[in-house]
């Protein structure tokens, strides 16, 4: 073996693995040894494929990434071991959330036509209710241009802004909702935090055109108040109205603002 | 025997390396993420049909790389032919020039490269996988493994090369 062979083969070699226990790479390194030249070279080398190695591995890893994945399967088992249930569990859910709904109705006020009242409050109050109340997403993704692509398919608002703080924050899906005749986008993220079993997300976003909600006025400020146990900001910005909710205080939501 | 294997320590050993591999296939975050999510699904679903409790690591990336593959198929092909060997002199890139870049700039360098080449050096760097290894990981023949390798890591040093790094403080 020759310099020239011998740097051939010490090409692929990585310092601190098992490379050397190929002959090959044991001759060639051996030969470095009597060969000031080539001896050089190697340690430059040596030293660019550390470098390599430890600036790889040194790339950044989506925060809140394990926790999703971990709690996404923990969902999954939990659905499908209970997939026997299901059918009394949903139709439990269904009775318990029209007399959740109808006590809310009595509670705010209904209007006469047996419809809620068009106001900001009754809004909030049905939107936080649907991300409480065992919601299935329409589409589980944290791809935001597929949540895009979807929520315009179903004609829901889907040119919405995020706010600066969570335009990093992890998506876990969408689903519609509705509002009077109106279609309102939820849009649930993650904030990392582990989360129970069987909850796709621990923060969510409610866009609907503005004109949908009657007594909207200009909020160019968030206006942060406590709904069914959920801390919100709304806000307006151009044609929509924005709700963002979270499990938390008002210092944990403007984190997102 | 595989099934005796924690869900949890599994994604917590593995998630991040998955992750990075799959972030230099795609070059996209979200489609990464989903990538890295959807091994683990899969794991979930077929993992107890893996025999060899010490393959865990090598299916998971043999698994996510598949799914990339997949998901590119309808776009490219992926030719399996031997390349001739690179030169032995690689473009002088220094150590220290490798040190000062960021992840990203070193991230825009591996996406630049063609995925025939890309795979094969993140395999290679982020695991220290044998070649026999990657060959089984990727599907291809040890020569081919090889080849890639040498040619790869000559193109990126040349990448490398021409990154303008900010001068030392």
């Amino acid at each position: 073996m020759n310099r020239d062979e011998a740097r051939q083969i010490l090409l692929l070699y990585r310092p601190g693995t098992n490379d050397a226990d190929d002959p090959e790479v044991a001759a060639a390194l051996a030969l470095a040894k009597d060969d000031p030249e080539l001896s050089r070279w190697l340690a430059e080398h040596n030293a660019r494929q550390t470098a390599l190695r430890e600036k790889l591995r040194q790339i950044p890893v989506l925060a809140g990434l394990k926790e999703q994945i971990v709690s996404e399967q923990a969902a999954k088992s939990k659905a499908a071991s209970r997939r026997g249930a299901m059918v009394s569990l949903v139709a439990v859910a269904a009775i318990v959330i029209s007399l959740l709904a109808l006590a809310h109705f009595y509670l705010a006020g209904g209007s006469s036509n047996g419809q809620m009242a068009n106001t900001l409050d009754n809004y909030k109050s049905q939107m936080t209710a649907a991300s409480q109340a065992g919601y299935s997403m329409n589409l589980v993704s944290s791809d935001s241009g597929k949540i895009q692509a979807y929520l315009a398919g179903a004609r829901a608002p889907s040119d919405y802004a995020l706010p600066a703080g969570m335009q990093k924050t992890a998506m876990a899906g969408c689903a519609v909702e509705t509002w009077q005749n109106s279609k309102a986008t939820m849009i649930c993220f993650r904030s990392g935090k582990p989360l129970p079993h069987d909850q796709y997300g621990d923060l969510w976003l409610f866009v609907v055109d503005r004109t949908a909600v009657k007594d909207v006025t200009d909020m160019s400020s968030p206006q942060f108040a406590k709904v069914n146990g959920l801390m919100t900001a709304a806000w307006t910005q151009g044609d929509k109205l924005y709700l963002l909710s979270i499990q938390g205080d008002e210092n944990d939501l403007k984190n997102y603002l | 025997m595989a099934q005796s294997v924690d869900f949890e320590n599994l994604v917590s050993s593995h998630y991040g390396t998955l992750y990075q591999f799959a972030l230099s296939l795609t070059r996209d975050e979200a489609e990464a993420c989903d990538l890295t999510q959807e091994t683990f699904c899969i794991w979930a679903a077929k993992g107890h049909q893996l025999r060899d409790v010490t393959k865990v690591k090598t299916w998971l990336f043999t698994t996510l790389h598949r799914e990339f593959l997949g998901s590119r198929r309808r776009q490219t092909r992926f030719p399996h032919v031997e390349l001739e060997h690179a030169s032995a002199e690689l473009p002088a890139v220094s150590p220290a020039t490798i040190y000062q870049l960021d992840s990203e700039q070193l991230l825009e360098a591996i996406g630049q490269l063609d995925e025939t080449y890309r795979a094969a050096i993140m395999l290679f760097y982020l695991q220290d996988y044998s070649y026999n290894e990657i060959a089984e990981i990727l599907g291809i023949p040890l020569g081919t493994v090889k080849s890639r390798l040498t040619r790869g890591l000559e193109k990126l040093h040349h990448l490398l090369t021409n990154i303008q790094t900010p001068p030392p403080s």
